[in-house]
């Protein structure tokens, strides 16, 4: 009898526990019913707020390029102005094999160093996609120091696109052992140039830079081999800058000698001659390498803005034709931008608007130089 | 705590692991027997079987702590009339470290000394006592470290705090093995699930149906269970007997002191740390290299071998002499970390017995290099012992030659599909007439992402390295066929393949560049190479 009640009061007990079970059962779904109908209201409500925004800010970007600036998808981020239309030919000639189209395009500027080195770097630029022309030239003229100078360029361009943009834990070892080896190529090509160039010619020492920069020269051989350079011609602005990369912490130097290394630079420049482009290239370097650094404190410090105030002074005094002024724009456009004076900052947006493949555009090309425009354009006109 | 007492503690908490599973089993029982009283029909059914599932992982771990014996390693016997020197030595360390001498001695093929016995009773009785001696490690050992090594183990058994400590060794050696069996089963569950798993992947997959994953996250889970419960409580055991067993392993590495000297104890304990990574090595890289080709050292140098790898290398093996591990071997180890043990031996005062002269450990043995020969034939398996038995040069040649030759076919092919070949002359005359061939031959090789992601000229700087890897390849399979190279045995380096001359490697070196060149010249490897 005893047995049974016990039986009777672990059914009781039993069925309420099952009761209780299947009523907690029931309330959670209703909550999650209820859980979800709200979520989805919040999932809608934001994307009406966002539509909005992004409403918002294409009107806003439309209003800005309606005044004659150029639409975000449109902004060339491979070349700094638009191309010379006598590049363009020369480059299509080559592709189609006339090698010595190239050669007479790299000849003709005589003795500009600084467009000897920009023709030079367009024809490597070709060659290290389709080199056959090259190997023709080459072969065709054996002690050509342009050809010479063309291959050691290309050298150095295909040890760069072996070893790719990526940082070194993203970069496998197969990339690093054929990218080394290649720069040694780079190397031996460089000084075979330097063997068959002219006595004045700095351009085959500049494009030994780079390949100093990826084998990581001490600092005493880069010193010797940027004796080689100035000795030829000291005022050379890519030698200078492609220098000042070697310098920053990011290569082999510091912020301390990179900064140093621009401010005699720039010293030793006269107004004009745009030598005042690299502290404002070293500033720029260290903002971007120390992620601490505030833009908008940082580009106001007073010796920044005496770097910028030293190269408005520079670019008035450069002749306006002289298309290395647009390399100085760039940066100030930037700088500006940043000390909040967009009234000046807008006039160099209205020079370089549309090709941004130029610092301080090139580690974020599209979005940073849109958001920096754009934003000066809207506080220098009224009602925008 | 007195030495008696701690004892006493131990073996109430040996006897607390069968108490353990006897206490579960009852429990289990006891849940049933409620069922059956106050429950009916297939509930009570179905919790009685439950109840079966979880007590058989508990009657196992119980059967296996009590027999818990692996496999004995295999090895060859020796007794006293074949091994009369070497039985003298152990005797006379059993009889320093104050224990029985052991009733047999097995050569063995491991880095290792144990010593075993077959324990009756629950080891509350002596069984026969046996010392597993491995050749490997007499061969790099000298006599007095090799006495170092057999006090340490034969201390183990040594009587020295308390007539219980043999049963507290055993005890701890039984607890090891089970949890470790425990997890074993576990993971064969695992193994066995996801291969079934993976099987039935396979199948949907051949059918045009996507692949389900694996999951094998539930499996093994009740030995799992089990394994949990007798680990919490083998923790417990461990910490509770932590101290002693420390004490234990001081009082062992005491014991190797005493009888062989703090120096060569220190060395042994060093020494055995490289002469494990060597071993594994030599192995691999010297004894079965001719494996794969059919071929093995003569009789007697398949373990022999070693000795010749360990004088070469002798300055490599310095740094695992000196870099010793400071993290315990396993958690349920009693053994402390190696470097301390050695810190704690070489602070001990000097003893001077530092510069006792000692012959190498081998030669206790009549005729170490017979007994050498005479453990291939209990070791190895019969498919290794009908391979054909070369000597050392002869081996390293012909087996390399060989692999490169096989890997050369595959390179033969790949040239062949292009109309490139077969045989190097035809290479070169075919690059001659296209040297383009080189860049689509690469193609069939093998490739990185990046490379395959490369245009122009970058893509061929990728597939350079390739090709000229390939020549080469075939110029030694051309140049090991004509006798003019031979690989050349090294026992501290790896093999390398000696040229026909002084200057020749320099010359094959720019050769090859010359042939995978933008603009190729195949001139100096046809005169290298091809040229009678």
């Amino acid at each position: 009898m005893i047995g049974l009640y016990i039986l009777g009061a672990m059914l009781l007990f039993g069925a309420f526990k099952v009761l209780r079970g299947v009523y907690y059962i029931r309330k959670a779904k209703r909550l999650e019913a209820e859980v979800a109908a709200l979520e989805g209201r919040t999932v809608a409500s934001d994307g009406r707020t966002a539509a909005a925004k992004a409403e918002k800010k294409a009107q806003q970007a439309a209003a800005v390029v309606a005044l004659g600036f150029v639409p975000e998808a449109e902004l060339d981020t491979d070349n700094a102005r638009p191309v010379p239309a006598g590049r363009k030919a020369a480059l299509d000639a080559v592709r189609a094999g006339d090698w010595e189209a190239g050669a007479a395009y790299v000849e003709a500027c005589g003795t500009d160093w600084e467009e000897r080195w920009q023709r030079v770097r367009a024809l490597a630029e070709v060659a290290a996609e389709d080199d056959a022309w090259l190997l023709a030239w080459r072969a065709a003229r054996p002690a050509d120091p342009t050809a010479a100078l063309v291959n050691a360029d290309t050298s150095v361009a295909v040890a760069w696109n072996v070893r790719g943009s990526l940082t070194a834990e993203h970069t496998t070892r197969e990339q690093f052992r054929i990218f080394h080896e290649l720069l040694v190529k780079a190397q031996a090509d460089a000084h075979e140039a330097q063997r068959l160039a002219g006595p004045a010619d700095p351009v085959p020492y500049m494009i030994e830079q780079p390949v100093a920069q990826g084998l990581g020269y001490a600092h005493e051989q880069y010193g010797e081999l940027w004796a080689q350079i100035t000795r030829r011609d000291p005022k050379v602005l890519t030698a200078h800058t492609s220098a000042l990369q070697y310098w920053c912490a990011k290569w082999r130097g510091s912020h301390e000698l990179a900064l140093a290394f621009a401010r005699e630079s720039a010293a030793s420049g006269k107004p004009g001659e745009l030598l005042s482009l690299l502290p404002l290239t070293a500033y720029f370097e260290q903002k971007v390498r120390e992620s601490d650094l505030r833009s908008e404190t940082f580009f106001k410090e007073p010796e920044v803005v005496a770097a910028v105030e030293a190269a408005l002074g520079d670019l008035a005094a450069a002749d306006p034709d002289d298309w290395r002024t647009v390399r100085l724009r760039h940066l100030l456009a930037y700088f500006l931008f940043w000390q909040d004076r967009e009234a000046e900052a807008v006039e160099h947006f209205r020079h370089i608007d549309g090709y941004i493949g130029a610092l301080p555009w090139s580690y974020a090309p599209r979005s940073a130089y849109v958001y920096a425009r754009d934003w000066t354009v809207r506080k220098v006109t009224p009602g925008l | 705590m007195g030495a008696s007492l701690r004892a006493v503690r131990a073996l109430v908490l040996l006897a607390g692991f069968y108490l353990l599973g006897v206490f579960l089993l009852a429990a289990l029982v006891g849940v049933d027997f409620a069922v059956v009283t106050w429950l009916h029909g297939p509930v009570a059914f179905k919790i009685i079987i439950v109840s079966v599932v979880l007590a058989v992982p508990i009657v196992r771990g119980l059967f296996m702590l009590r027999t818990p014996k692996g496999e004995p390693p295999a090895g060859i016997p020796v007794t006293e009339a074949q091994e009369p020197l070497l039985w003298r030595t152990v005797r006379e360390i059993a009889q320093q470290v104050g224990t029985r001498a052991p009733d047999e001695i097995v050569l063995i093929d491991e880095v290792n000394a144990a010593v075993a016995e077959d324990a009756r009773m629950l080891g509350l009785r002596p069984g026969t006592r046996r010392l597993y001696l491995g050749l490997p490690l007499m061969t790099g050992l000298d006599e007095m470290q090799l006495r170092a090594v057999l006090a340490h183990e034969m201390g183990h058994y040594a009587n020295f705090d308390t007539r219980l400590t043999p049963l507290i060794a055993r005890g701890r050696a039984q607890l090891i093995r089970t949890i470790g069996h425990f997890h074993e089963r576990a993971d064969n569950k695992v193994a066995k699930e996801r291969a079934r798993q993976e099987k039935r992947d396979e199948k949907r997959v051949a059918k045009g149906k996507g692949a389900k994953g694996v999951d094998t996250s539930g499996q093994g889970a009740t030995y799992r269970a089990m394994a949990k419960i007798y680990m919490a409580y083998g923790n417990f055991y461990m910490r509770a007997t932590r101290t002693a067993g420390r004490r234990q392993e001081l009082a062992a590495d005491l014991a190797s002191v005493r009888v062989a000297g703090r120096d060569s104890a220190a060395s042994a304990l060093r020494e055995i740390n490289a002469l494990d990574s060597a071993h594994d090595f030599y192995m691999s890289s010297y004894a079965t290299l001719g494996v794969g080709a059919g071929l093995l050292p003569r009789p007697g140098e398949v373990f022999g071998g070693l000795r010749k790898l360990l004088d070469a290398r002798s300055e490599d093996l310095d740094d695992l002499r000196r870099d010793l591990s400071t993290e315990p071997a396993s958690p349920y180890d009693s053994h402390p970390p190696l470097a301390e043990r050695v810190a704690r031996i070489e602070a001990l005062p000097d003893d001077g017995r530092g510069g006792q002269a000692a012959r190498p450990a081998l030669e206790l043995l009549s005729d170490a290099g017979a007994a050498l020969a005479a453990l291939e034939q209990v070791v190895l398996t019969p498919e290794a012992l009908a391979l054909k038995r070369v000597d050392w040069e002869d081996l390293v040649h012909q087996s390399m030659t060989q692999y490169v030759g096989q890997g050369a076919e595959e390179i033969r092919e790949a040239f062949a599909a292009e109309g490139a070949g077969p045989g190097l002359p035809a290479l070169l005359d075919a690059i001659d007439a296209d040297p383009a061939v080189r860049w689509r031959i690469a193609d069939r090789f093998p490739k990185s992402e990046e490379a395959a992601a490369a245009t122009g000229r970058t893509a061929r700087e990728f597939a350079r390295p390739a090709v000229r890897r390939a020549l080469n390849q075939l110029v030694t399979v051309e140049l090991t066929g004509r006798g003019a190279a031979r690989w050349q045995l090294s026992w501290s380096d790896s093999a390398a393949l000696s040229y026909p001359a002084d200057g020749f490697e320099e010359e094959l070196r720019l050769a090859l560049d010359a042939a995978v060149a933008d603009l190729p010249d195949t001139e100096p490897l046809r005169k290298l190479v091809l040229a009678p």
